[in-house]
């Protein structure tokens, strides 16, 4: 039972909100740190169309001075000057059961940057980085 | 509008009678389709009540059947929350969220045949 | 047979990896100011570990989610932050203690002073995490971690009263000349140093990277049900030793030299020898897991793929995460820091974060949502409360026993 069915319920907070987040790989891909609504125009109620995932999601959930401090590193990892979270559409979702499983590989996710850069500017300068330990 | 503007809300009735905090949100899987995943999950009503944590640890649902120590210190809060559905909601303001009812026309929530979440 | 070889091979490493820096100084210090009388501290510390590593690696091993990544699930971003923050730092003071054990034990091999080993030891550690195989990793030096059982023929060989030592141990009064602040202090230390946390991430998290299925729950029992409680008996084995070459004369060990004294005054230099390899083995190895443990508690909070089975460059931020946990480890314990008062207030500390990660745990391990239909019976629910709410009592005593006893003193 992947998919729940039609009519099924939910608590956002308890089942979707904080959950691990893995990609068609199986490798893990940020939590849901938060979720964006989207207002249909026949004015019925509001639907889950987003999953906002990463330091840019996470900072905003947060707030203070904390907060605004993950923004900031968010912030410096992207070349646009106000860039919004980064967003999973929900309807990449493969499966969810005690983690959201996607269709996508995570490279082509949108908050695959922190690591993108880690590994480009620290790790892979490391020799053996290439290599699972023997 | 996001989920985390919602949680921790203040939820006022039309009376400015406080209801409480949002503790959760419910939704029910009947929305337009999405990708390749199915029907959207829609908002159907806010889990409104005072104090938090017991819910957020999903200490109170009916299926936790223990510890029976830590059942027994959050089953107190239970009685007093509340769904309030979400045609009921006249407005999400900045600091708190009006209800268009009353308390006592808002059903409890968490009764048994409510959420049943996917296994997989 | 040859899962019964694994079997053995799963309870010989768990002994051998049980003791680390914080038992080796707390046994060694509280046997010789309260000879037996504090035994009572290391059962329940036995006794917790056991319950709280078999209920993490059964909810890791069902629900395949890590401890971490179940702590901000259950308590939220918010409340998870918080967790975390305490959670890592102990855990980044236990990596340096570790680090700084590892350079006293080469000292005592060597006669170089041990500051000189630690930025050697970091690298080491930091080497082995980024290359070799956990299993091998697990193995090796739990295996050798049993050298550590030359301490019981050393006790033997020393003819103690046993009696005497029965005596003080079961009838756990305040030793005399010392307040009950200074013995609840000490107790708290001992029990903290058994039911270390980092030792249930690291537990927790192999469970989920090594994919353990339901089968191999009876596999995760026997090593935590055998193996665990003989490595507490090498703990009481230490304390008796202590108890028996230093109370008599009132002496206190401040130097992990003392430590291995009474092995050595038994069996000579054979003794001192196998006594230091089981001390590097066991405080390496601990260094390892803490190290990991650092990475793990930060990337499990932001969701980030962490673990040794992936290439380093497939877990960057984990990688990144752990080195830059163990340059700051290398430079703590690089001030010369005390290395036994360091060991002894981060596990008063780690006692007194306990509930923080052992709640949630509690939380999950009754959630049929994770479960499935292996929750918590009504009696290993009624004991873990009952073990949750000793956590809890130790976790408020702590600071004001810190307080009023000026740390130990």
């Amino acid at each position: 039972m992947n998919r729940p069915a039609p009519g099924r319920r939910l608590y956002a907070a308890l089942h979707l909100l904080d959950r691990q987040i893995l990609d068609a790989d199986s490798m893990m891909a940020g939590k849901v740190d938060d979720l964006e609504f989207e207002q249909p125009r026949d004015g019925s109620e509001p639907y889950v169309a987003t999953m906002l995932s990463g330091l840019g999601a996470l900072g905003p959930r947060l707030g203070g001075r904390l907060g605004r401090w993950l923004s900031g590193i968010h912030r410096r990892l992207r070349p646009e000057p106000e860039p919004g979270p980064a967003r999973i559409p929900f309807g990449v979702v493969k499966k969810l059961n005690n983690h959201v499983e996607l269709t996508l590989h995570r490279e082509e996710l949108e908050n695959n940057e922190l690591e993108a850069w880690t590994r480009d500017n620290l790790i892979a300068h490391i020799p053996g980085a290439g290599h699972a330990p023997e | 509008m996001r989920l985390s503007e919602l949680l921790d809300s203040e939820v006022v009735d039309c009376n400015g009678k406080r209801l409480g905090h949002v503790h959760d949100v419910q939704l029910i899987q009947d929305g337009p389709p999405l990708g390749t995943w199915g029907n959207a999950f829609r908002l159907e009503g806010l889990i409104v009540g005072p104090g938090s944590i017991g819910t957020r640890l999903g200490i109170v649902r009916p299926e936790m059947r223990g510890p029976w120590i830590l059942k027994a210190l959050f089953a107190r809060r239970r009685s007093a929350r509340v769904l309030v559905p979400w045609d009921r909601v006249r407005e999400v303001g900045a600091e708190r969220i009006t209800a268009d009812c009353v308390a006592a026309e808002c059903q409890t929530a968490f009764t048994t045949d409510q959420a049943s979440p996917p296994r997989g | 047979m040859k899962k019964l070889l694994g079997v053995t091979l799963g309870i010989l490493t768990a002994i051998g990896g049980f003791l680390d820096i914080g038992d080796i100084v707390t046994a060694s210090v509280t046997g010789a100011r309260f000879r037996m009388a504090l035994a009572w501290a290391v059962v329940l510390g036995v006794v917790g570990i056991v319950i709280y590593a078999e209920m993490a690696g059964r909810v890791a091993t069902l629900s395949h989610r890590p401890v971490f990544d179940l702590v901000r699930e259950r308590v939220g971003a918010r409340l998870g932050l918080a967790n975390l923050f305490a959670s890592y730092l102990i855990t980044f003071l236990t990596l340096a203690a570790e680090v700084a054990g590892v350079a006293l034990a080469l000292q005592l091999a060597s006669d170089v002073n041990y500051l000189l080993w630690i930025p050697l030891v970091g690298f080491l550690v930091w080497i082995v995490i980024w290359r070799v195989k956990f299993e091998t990793m697990e193995n090796v030096f739990g295996l050798f971690g049993l050298a550590l059982i030359v301490m019981a023929v050393a006790l033997w060989q020393l003819h103690p009263d046993w009696s005497s030592l029965w005596h003080s141990a079961s009838r756990p009064g305040v030793a005399s000349g010392e307040g009950a602040p200074t013995y609840f202090y000490y107790g708290i230390a001992l029990f903290g140093a058994t039911m270390t946390p980092y030792e249930v991430f690291f537990f927790s998290s192999g469970a989920v990277e090594e994919r353990w299925q339901r089968s191999d729950l009876m596999l995760n029992r026997a090593n935590v049900y055998l193996g665990f409680p003989l490595g507490g008996l090498l703990t009481l084995t230490l304390m008796a030793l202590t108890a028996v070459v230093f109370a008599p004369m009132n002496i206190t060990v401040e130097h992990l030299s003392q430590a291995a004294l009474p092995t050595s005054l038994a069996l000579g230099k054979v003794g001192l020898a196998l006594i230091l390899v089981g001390f590097f083995a066991a405080t390496f190895s601990a260094a390892l897991e803490t190290g990991l443990s650092a990475g793990y508690t930060i990337s499990q909070y932001f969701g980030w793929q962490w673990g040794k089975l992936v290439r380093p460059r497939e877990a960057s931020r984990f990688h990144v995460v752990v080195l830059l946990s163990l340059i700051g480890a290398v430079l703590l314990a690089l001030t010369a820091i005390d290395p036994v008062k360091l060991t002894e207030y981060t596990v008063v500390l780690a006692a007194a974060a306990l509930p923080l990660t052992y709640f949630p745990i509690l939380v999950v391990a009754n959630d049929p949502d994770f479960m499935g239909d292996k929750v918590n019976s009504r009696l290993s629910n009624a004991i873990a409360s009952v073990y949750l709410g000793i956590l809890i009592v130790v976790s408020i005593a702590t600071i004001p026993l810190m307080i009023a006893t000026k740390g130990g003193a």
